[in-house]
């Protein structure tokens, strides 16, 4: 019995190795994209590109850390040619890593704006999402909000919500506070945060706004793009948690509201740069682009993409145009601060 | 662990070289870890110890030690009753006590939250009484531990039933006529023989909860594995992670040193009967509230998150749920197949080799070959695939030969992978049985002429029948569950229930992972439904 699965074994081993080799084989054309995207939305776009182009797309999906540790480990014998991450910090260590390359194309650089892309054109990106605060319209005047900074008032005592400082988000916010008003500000503001807080940070982006609904705090910093999930969820307690609240774009007197990217670079690796930079125009195009915003209520970065509905009804805002590669550069400072001011 | 110089010739035999070989190849990860640890601390690591170091042990050690009680009392006693005792439905009961496993934690964290979080299913169920309850908080270290219990307590359960199942009815008898009390009966006689697979199942217990990563994470618990994942990914100090890993590695070990403490202490060899014809009592008057016993875990573990999970699915059917979702299942099964097959041979292999062999050394590295199973996954992957890239490298440079596609583009590593992770599963269930049979079988057999190999098939084989079928079940779950090493091994085209529903998950889209880990669910229940029947036919 032992020598008769041993031989099974094998077989399949050997047929295994067989398939894929072929494969390989066979597709000529092929993109291998490493993303931290895990939308159904971007498999449709994947696919209208495939059939567009002809160019087979592999996908492997991870997070940003894992992909970017599997390039290094991998090196010069790395399939990947594309990362596409869901923040600007991970680019830039991409960059710092040297595992991306710089990808020169005139339809990129007209569209996205400088402060959204990096400044040799290692990444670009893709599409907006504002950190901003969403509050209890039945509790909060919003006369009274202005900035982030104001955040730490003591009239909001005990009354901010926010998820964990393990979160890239915040680092990344903290990151423009740094960039912004210096690391001493940065700290203190961070402190005075904590002192705010209504509880120990748990949860994601829509756990806080739940809390909202259920009364534990009033008012909750969060990503524009979960808003737009949680109003537009199958799950009838999350709608009504999403219109329970109210979005307010802080900063609009100065600096503007802090925003982050999901981004993509070629890889320094690529086998296929060609089709890598073919897909990232068409990434950027217009039709694409829009589709974001109504699918997954990101907000474009083409400007002649309109925004989806449901994005035009929070208004329009200043956004903060602090080159996002700043973000990356400073995300590490950031998490060492929030450690030290005990931001769970 | 003796080692005599003075013995060592007569110890060098093939089985010995056969054990120290394979352990040490599935151990390459572990290697690759320690060999970090040279490289010295990360630079980050004085800020870990000053903010962090101390959360992060007190936090594992409650969970480890909140964790421990639950799942031994929820274990044990949900064995006992359903091996003493009779009851309508038994046999119905006995398997859905296994069916948490079928969960994985991270999901049973996020249902849990779905239930007793804010505006969820029971929290409006007791608002609809007039009950004006806004939640339940389970977000902090006790809901974790609830959480985490709940859905590990079968791994105490299955390996116990399996024991209080083999008793003879003759120790029962002996302590009833010496005046032993049903409580003494069991404290003093049941419990301590079955130490071995309580002692096993805990030992999975605990290195399920160092491992867990989800459910810690969703919950704001800082531990060390998401301390782990929290240096590398946040403080980009990969060396500080691999630090943090080893301290982890240490805890396991500390740990198993305690199980073999606990083990070496006692043997048994008692003649076990392997089939259920343990005489049971009818659960009569009072005694019918025994039962609360084994509906508590039933309830916890199974079905109110899978209730949970049913209404999310109900919500989001339309939108998530195609056939394509079928291939995947297909595919999820036949990975998770394959390396419950490997596994259970690489086990037995280990198991039989260090047992031929006369020499203690080899017992030793087996262990280390199943050290796997507390290593966080992410880590895992991170050592492998640096070491294929060496290897990679290696055929390329010296024999000019592209090895590449066999490691990026088929399954083979992702398969080593779960074997070094899952091998603890296998090896463990399955060494725990042989530990009982004894060697006076196999002893008379070869005195009777018969070889090795003849005897394992003829005796051993049939005698572990069960074990080695509970074992490849385990494995098989494990597998069908496992998230990080999936993710950054697997093929392009592969793809599993467990990524599946992690994908909606990760993007906070709990509903929507609900038909995902339902299906994921479903087929564990099938297959241990499917393993049962066979079972109870053959018997």
């Amino acid at each position: 019995m032992l020598r008769r699965s041993l031989i099974v074994v094998f077989t399949i081993m050997l047929i295994s190795c067989g398939n894929d080799k072929s494969e390989i084989e066979e597709n000529n054309q092929v993109l291998t994209l490493y993303t931290h995207r895990h939308y159904d939305t971007d498999k449709e776009i994947f696919k209208a590109f495939e059939e567009k182009s002809g160019i087979k797309i592999n996908v492997v999906k991870a997070n940003a850390d894992e992909l970017i540790q599997k390039m290094e480990s991998e090196g010069d014998q790395s399939p990947a040619d594309l990362l596409l991450t869901v923040d600007a910090g991970r680019l830039v260590r991409a960059k710092s890593k040297n595992l991306l390359q710089a990808a020169n194309s005139d339809i990129i650089s007209s569209i996205v704006p400088a402060h959204l892309r990096d400044q040799d054109n290692f990444w670009f990106g893709l599409t907006k999402r504002a950190r901003v605060i969403v509050y209890d319209k039945n509790k909060i005047d919003p006369s009274e909000l202005s900035t982030y900074e104001d955040l730490t008032n003591d009239k909001w005592k005990n009354k901010l919500l926010i998820r964990s400082s393990g979160n890239i988000y915040n680092q990344s916010l903290m990151a423009s506070i740094i960039a912004n008003n210096g690391e001493e500000v940065a700290k203190d503001w961070a402190a005075g945060i904590v002192n705010n807080f209504a509880r120990t940070p748990k949860g994601n982006d829509r756990d806080q706004v739940k809390s909202i609904l259920a009364g534990e705090g009033e008012l909750a910093i969060i990503n524009t793009y979960y808003l737009g999930k949680l109003i537009n969820s199958l799950d009838p307690i999350e709608v009504e948690a999403g219109k329970a609240v109210v979005v307010f774009f802080p900063n609009q007197e100065d600096r503007g509201t802090h925003i982050n990217i999901s981004g993509i670079g070629v890889a320094k690796f690529a086998p296929n740069k060609e089709n890598a930079i073919k897909f990232i125009e068409y990434l950027i195009s217009k039709e694409v682009q829009e589709k974001f915003a109504s699918a997954n209520y990101e907000y474009p970065v083409n400007a002649e993409a309109s925004s989806s509905e449901l994005l035009n009804s929070w208004g329009t805002f200043k956004e903060d145009k602090l080159n996002l590669s700043k973000l990356g550069e400073l995300n590490k400072k950031a998490v060492i601060l929030f450690d030290e001011v005990k931001w769970q | 662990m003796r080692f005599d110089l003075k013995h060592f010739k007569r110890d060098l035999n093939q089985w010995s070289l056969y054990t120290v070989a394979i352990s040490l190849f599935i151990a390459i990860p572990v290697f690759t870890i320690i060999f970090h640890l040279f490289n010295g601390k990360g630079e980050m690591w004085d800020h870990i110890v000053t903010y962090f170091l101390l959360d992060y042990v007190l936090n594992s050690i409650a969970l480890l030690f909140g964790t421990g009680i639950i799942c031994f009392s929820l274990g044990t006693a949900s064995a006992w009753i359903v091996t003493k005792y009779d009851f309508p439905y038994r046999k119905l009961i006995e398997w859905l006590l296994f069916m948490p496993l079928a969960i994985p934690s991270y999901i049973v964290a996020y249902s849990y939250v779905g239930l007793l979080g804010n505006g969820g299913t029971f929290i409006r169920f007791l608002n609809m009484f007039g009950i004006p309850i806004k939640k339940i908080e389970m977000m902090n270290i006790y809901g974790l531990i609830a959480v985490l219990s709940f859905s590990l307590f079968p791994y105490v359960y299955a390996g116990t039933r399996a024991m209080f199942k083999s008793y003879p009815n003759s120790i029962r008898e002996s302590a009833y006529l010496l005046g032993a009390s049903e409580i003494r009966y069991f404290f003093s006689v049941a419990l301590p023989l079955a130490s071995p697979a309580i002692i096993g199942g805990l030992f999975l217990v605990f290195m399920e909860v160092l491992n867990d990563y989800g459910a810690a994470k969703y919950y704001g618990i800082n531990t060390f594995t998401t301390g782990i994942f929290r240096t590398w990914t946040a403080l980009e100090d990969i060396q500080s992670s691999i630090y943090l890993s080893a301290l982890l590695v240490v805890l396991a070990l500390f740990i198993l040193a305690i199980v073999k403490w606990f083990r070496g202490k006692k043997s048994y060899a008692l003649k076990f009967n392997n089939e259920d014809k343990t005489k049971r009592y009818n659960l009569v008057g009072y005694k019918k509230i025994y039962l609360i016993v084994v509906f508590i875990p039933i309830l916890a573990g199974f079905v109110f998150p899978v209730f949970q999970l049913l209404i999310w699915a109900v919500q989001t059917f339309e939108v998530i749920f195609n056939y394509a979702l079928f291939s995947i299942v297909i595919q999820s099964v036949l990975v998770a197949l394959f390396t419950a097959l490997i596994i259970v041979l690489i086990a037995l292999l280990l198991i039989y080799f260090s047992r031929w062999s006369i020499l203690k050394t080899p017992r030793f590295f087996p262990k280390i070959a199943t050290l796997g199973y507390v290593i966080p996954g992410a880590i895992i992957g991170i050592g492998i695939i640096r070491s294929s890239n060496s290897i990679i490298v290696f055929f390329d440079t010296y024999l000019d030969l592209k090895v590449g596609y066999l490691f990026y583009g088929s399954s083979v590593v992702l398969i080593y992978a779960y074997i070094f992770r899952f091998l603890a599963v296998g090896y463990n269930s399955i060494e725990a049985n042989t530990l009982k049979l004894g060697k006076h079988l196999e002893q008379t057999s070869y005195l009777l002429g018969i070889d090795k190999f003849v005897t394992f098939v003829k005796i051993d084989l049939p005698l572990l029948r069960n074990s080695i079928i509970s074992a490849f079940v385990l494995v098989f779950i494990d597998t069908l569950k496992e998230l990080p090493l999936t993710l950054i091994l697997k093929p392009y085209d592969l793809n599993t229930l467990a990524v599946k529903a992690y994908e909606y998950a990760e993007d906070e889209r709990v509903a929507e992972a609900s038909i995902p880990a339902l299906l994921l669910i479903s087929t564990i229940v099938i297959l241990i439904t499917l393993i049962n029947y066979k079972k109870s036919k053959t018997n």
